[in-house]
């Protein structure tokens, strides 16, 4: 009874912490004379403009009077084209438009800047995520072998990402790298990100492998079966098994750090922001509205993970 | 030649990194259908001669042939030497991820490529055997020591194996659970499977050895049927080991 009411007590503690931290937040904003205004934000996620309609070839533009259908008759040639989907026209009646010139503007929503960018930070993430897994258990694997060139190739691997900067390795990959192979963008970030998060992970298979008793190795192969299949049936999935609440953490901070590769000409999620920013001068708004969006995504994932875990716990 | 001894090693010797020597030339012959059962105090290379037999470890000096097969010449197929040498160990190693059938069924099915479920067949028969039948779906975690061996025995045989080797079987165990064990094992014997059992279980050598060692300090210091090396120990050494070991 007793701690129940200190129980009431502290979280009491807890809202007016809260509420003192938002109270400071408005208060400092009030001092240097920064108006709200969350009215703008709305259309960064979706935005209402819809989608551009482009000429397929190159064509005189003739609109009906009404003004609701819009012909094409190709420059030159005998193709013709007649669109009513549209809601507002760009070209007008007898201009010449040549080739994805824009005719009009469509009807809709389209995903605005802001879920753009998201849907590059997920995307970018979970590519590298694989090739990080790729190259973490290969590293991994590497580091607790026998063989002295796999041992020490993986080792130097591992110190020497983890021993400098991700930013700078960025500029390394995108700079260097990418500039003579002909990287994209996107391939240069998935790149640096899946190099990076790979030394990571390898030293967690490392360790995860170091966990599982000497024993399990013995009786492994004291049945015939050779390296090879004693890693693949017996000692690697109780590793994993073992490793998967780190594994789950470095795919959160994977997440987290592809925000980093906004410094190349890949519009993420933190990217998209720094546009936005640049156009309206609302860092406030915008900044707080992208934390939220990654603290979505980090937290349905670990939400996912624990989950996964506990189906994993019962068998 | 029939009966020529199953496993035969000569003037073994075992040095290891760190310079203990483990082993100082110990020779050893096992007939087919044989039970030997190894004694001796902790640290006189009781188990190093056990994993020198199925290569689990090198030997610096001397020569292990199992079953005709030289087992620590250059070019040994040691995975394929293995599947012929069962061992069982103190701690079981039981797989934990798997069920007691997958624990049985994985050898067979990996190494011997046997279709999944002839192997399937075949390890509930063996689970049978150890009378564990309807522990077959169940994860090593929920099982008692006694029954993990037991499931540790039939993986073990379900590799059809010509020796079987038994490091300490039943140290790891609580009393009461020693008895089912031992039973496995004479069931073992008495079908004429051919066994080097290192143990501490005296009644068990008495009852199913065809001849007991003694070793101490990395040698066979003497061995005997157990009637005799039991009732008129040879040395004051034995005589004060045997005293304690079964008081
Ligand atoms: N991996 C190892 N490295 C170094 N010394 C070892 C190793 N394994 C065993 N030894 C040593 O070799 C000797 C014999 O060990 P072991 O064969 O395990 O004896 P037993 O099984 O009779 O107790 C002991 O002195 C032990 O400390
Ligand atoms: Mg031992």
């Amino acid at each position: 009874m007793r701690q129940q009411k200190s129980r009431g007590f502290w979280y009491g503690v807890y809202a007016l912490v809260l509420l003192a931290l938002v109270a400071g937040i408005w208060g400092m904003s009030a001092r240097v004379h920064y108006d709200w205004n969350w009215k703008d934000v709305p259309r960064y996620l979706v935005s209402t403009s819809g989608q551009e309609l482009l000429a397929p070839f190159d064509a005189y533009v003739s609109i009906t009077p009404d003004g609701k259908t819009l012909s094409l008759k190709e420059y030159g040639g005998e193709r013709s084209a007649s669109y009513t989907d549209f809601a507002q026209a760009y070209a007008e009646s007898g201009d010449l438009v040549f080739r994805d010139d824009l005719l009009a503007y469509q009807a809709g929503l389209k995903p605005g800047i802001l879920l753009v960018g998201l849907w590059m930070t997920l995307k970018l993430s979970a590519v590298s995520l694989v090739f990080a897994l790729l190259l973490g258990l290969v590293a991994g694997l590497g580091r607790v072998a026998d063989n002295p060139a796999a041992k020490q190739l993986s080792s130097n691997y591992v110190e020497l990402i983890r021993g400098t900067p991700l930013l700078v390795q960025i500029f390394i990959v995108y700079f260097f790298i990418g500039t003579v192979l002909q990287l994209s963008a996107f391939t240069a970030g998935v790149v640096a990100l899946a190099v990076f998060t790979g030394a990571y992970i390898a030293e967690i298979i490392r360790s995860g492998i170091e966990s599982v008793p000497k024993g399990q190795m013995e009786a492994a192969r004291s049945l015939g079966m050779n390296y090879t299949q004693t890693m693949r049936y017996v000692i690697l999935p109780q590793a994993l098994k073992k490793t998967l609440p780190s594994l789950a953490g470095q795919f959160i901070n994977l997440i987290k750090d592809s925000s980093l590769v906004s410094v190349m000409a890949l519009t993420d999620l933190t990217k998209a922001g720094r546009e936005i920013i640049s156009s309206n001068f609302r860092p406030f708004e915008v900044w707080f509205t992208i934390a939220l969006m990654y603290l979505l995504l980090t937290g349905t994932l670990s939400y996912l993970v624990r989950r996964l875990e506990k189906r994993l716990a019962h068998d | 030649m029939t009966d020529a001894p199953l496993i035969h090693a000569t003037g073994v010797e075992k040095c290891y990194p760190n310079g203990t020597q483990a082993l100082k030339g110990v020779d050893l012959k096992v007939a087919r259908g044989e039970v030997v059962c190894i004694i001796g105090p902790s640290g006189s290379g009781k188990s190093t001669l056990l994993r020198a037999l199925n290569a689990m470890e090198t030997i610096t000096g001397g020569e292990v042939v199992v079953d005709g097969i030289s087992v620590h010449a250059r070019g040994t197929d040691l995975n394929k030497l293995r599947t012929h040498v069962g061992m069982v160990f103190q701690q079981f190693n039981l797989f934990p991820h798997m069920t007691a059938l997958e624990n049985v069924m994985l050898a067979p099915t990996r190494v011997l490529k046997r279709p999944p479920e002839e192997a399937r067949s075949r390890a509930e028969k063996l689970l049978a055997k150890v009378g564990l039948a309807d522990k077959a779906n169940v994860h090593p975690g929920q099982l008692s020591g006694g029954q993990q061996q037991r499931v540790a025995i039939a993986r073990a045989l379900a590799m059809q194996p010509s020796i079987m080797l038994f490091d300490e079987p039943t140290s790891a165990l609580d009393p009461e659970m020693v008895g089912e064990v031992l039973e496995v094992m004479k069931n073992l014997a008495r079908e004429g499977m051919t066994m080097c059992v290192v143990t501490h279980e005296m009644g068990f050598a008495r009852a199913v050895a065809n001849r007991v060692i003694f070793m101490d300090a990395g040698l066979i210091q003497y061995q005997n049927a157990p009637q005799a090396f039991f009732d008129a120990p040879e040395s004051e050494r034995l005589k004060l080991f045997l005293g304690q070991v079964l008081k």
